[in-house]
């Protein structure tokens, strides 16, 4: 299709992920954009598209300002939070292709740890329906939406506690391989997993992704300049955005378990012109373990109802048959809505991911995730 | 369900809110009303300007019978908003009138053998205060 294999990857970058920072938000993102420049070896005047999800009007130009561009650029967005990163490849292609930009940097941060206006729940406890049906009832915040599933999965299923654990289990044994990762230094094994207390019963607090401050940028350019950059480009090849229809309400999705991921990977499979079974491994979107087991079914790694024992067994651990999550994730490195997984996934493409390096990387993928929109992207060695 | 002391902290539904005023009217009067599209008889859940499935603008508050299946539930064992005593089980039931109807409700009666998918479940109202009835859902059978 039209959009493979026409951009590439060819600048990461990452602040300290911390629980809490000593610095703002518009600093976490300025460092990390400033990282993926040089990790490019692109000045910023050379950025002439801008993907910042989550930020307002004012944090945009403030960060174009801060970078030091001075000429125009494209700004684009689209989808939300989670979503928008991994879908943000599609958009850069889009406006490079369209012939509106020629090096498009997205930065994503957040500053939950030290900034969040509320509880992490604020988002829901501001829509109104939420506040009115939901809330009142005790159904919030996210943690019980996805406890939720996570139930409905059990007893559809018989996916286990031990099968959540395996998740929160491998996160953490990949995050002990990284040298930026909050909780490298907290092992985590599935019998410490099984005696910890419930948080939302069947979730425990290692079922749930980390709140910390940071943030992780990239720089997209065409194929044919990103060769001339560097010789390792890690190609797009293949990105698809997908959406429910039936709307934001988690608990009134008429299938009630599916995320959009049933959309937005045969897409991103399509236009890669690959299978499942061609990719080398995963970087999925981790709020909560229970996602990463409903993914794998959406995105066909395995068929509805037998996500539980597919993580089972080491199989989604390094060494296994699709590693997941290299980076410790959401879940156990740093949550920054899914930009760690793309720098990730680069950096195991390009076999710069030491310890954690998965043998032989050629295609790995991405997601993110937002209620009810997400997007898969298939990235490959150049 | 927590006191009345427990009110003042608790997130609580605004009644005057007018999309939703007539539900908590109805739960006042002891009924559980949903809206339902006059034109096809679809119930519409939330409420919404137009009919899911025939874009009908006329939603009639109507009375169900408070019969509903346990769709899932999570049982709270830190609560996360003040007023709330944990452990509490939040759940979501479907209505006997359209399964496609879930309601999110506190859980009460819980069986010592414990809760499956599917068991019936039938509605109870709790007084809040003199302007507020919540619904809420009992295990039975």
């Amino acid at each position: 299709m039209g959009l493979a294999r026409r951009i590439a990857i060819v600048g990461v970058g990452e602040t300290r992920y911390e629980r809490r920072a000593a610095r703002d938000l518009a600093s976490l993102r300025c460092e990390a954009s400033r990282a993926a420049l040089a990790d490019a070896g692109l000045a910023a005047a050379a950025v002439d598209g801008l993907i910042v999800p989550g930020s307002g009007y004012a944090e945009l130009h403030e960060l174009a300002r801060d970078l030091g561009m001075r000429g125009q650029f494209h700004a684009a967005s689209c989808f939300h939070s989670g979503t928008a990163v991994v879908a943000a490849p599609l958009e850069a292609a889009l406006a490079i292709e369209g012939g509106l930009a020629h090096t498009v940097l997205c930065c994503q941060g957040v500053a939950w740890g030290s900034e969040r206006r509320g509880n992490v729940g604020q988002p829901h406890a501001e829509m109104r329906m939420k506040a009115a049906f939901e809330i009142p009832f005790g159904w919030y915040p996210q943690v019980v939406h996805f406890a939720g599933m996570a139930r409905r999965h059990m007893e559809l299923y018989g996916t286990t506690e031990a099968q959540l654990g395996a998740v929160a289990v491998a996160c953490r044994r990949h995050a002990a391989l990284h040298d930026n990762a909050i909780l490298a230094t907290e092992p985590l094994e599935l019998d410490g997993y099984l005696a910890s207390p419930y948080l939302a019963e069947p979730f425990r607090s290692a079922d749930c992704c980390l709140v910390n401050d940071g943030a992780g940028a990239f720089v997209m350019t065409s194929l044919e300049r990103a060769r001339e950059l560097r010789a390792d480009p890690v190609v797009v090849l293949g990105v698809g955005c997908g959406v429910v229809p039936d709307g934001e309400y988690s608990s009134l999705r008429e299938d009630y378990l599916a995320t959009a991921a049933v959309h937005s990977a045969p897409r991103a499979f399509a236009m890669a012109g690959i299978e499942p079974a061609d990719v080398d491994f995963v970087a999925l979107y981790d709020n909560f373990t229970a996602l990463v087991i409903q993914q794998l079914e959406d995105m066909g790694f395995c068929a509805r109802g037998e996500g539980g024992p597919f993580v089972e067994g080491g199989r989604i651990e390094l060494g296994g048959a699709l590693p997941v999550n290299p980076s410790g994730g959401q879940l156990a490195q740093a949550f920054v809505f899914s930009v760690n997984h793309v720098v990730e996934t680069v950096r195991q493409l390009r076999g710069d991911a030491g310890a954690r390096q998965v043998a032989d990387a050629e295609v790995g993928v991405v997601t993110g995730y937002t209620g009810a929109q997400h997007a898969t992207l298939v990235l490959g060695r150049g | 369900m927590s006191g009345v002391a427990d009110v003042a902290e608790r997130h609580l539904p605004d009644p005057a809110w007018s999309v939703a005023r007539p539900f908590w009217e109805g739960c006042r009067a002891g009924e559980l009303r949903i809206p339902r599209c006059d034109r096809c008889g679809r119930w519409v859940w939330y409420p919404a300007p137009l009919c899911p499935d025939c874009g009908g603008e006329h939603h009639v508050w109507t009375a169900t019978a408070g019969r509903a299946t346990l769709f899932t539930w999570v049982t709270v064992r830190r609560a996360f908003l003040p007023g709330y005593r944990a452990p509490y089980v939040t759940a979501l039931v479907a209505l006997a009138e359209d399964p496609r109807v879930r309601l999110a409700t506190f859980l009460r009666d819980i069986p010592t053998r414990g809760l499956r998918a599917g068991m019936p479940v039938e509605l109870l109202f709790e007084t809040v205060s003199e302007h507020l009835t919540l619904p809420a859902f009992r295990c039975v059978g």
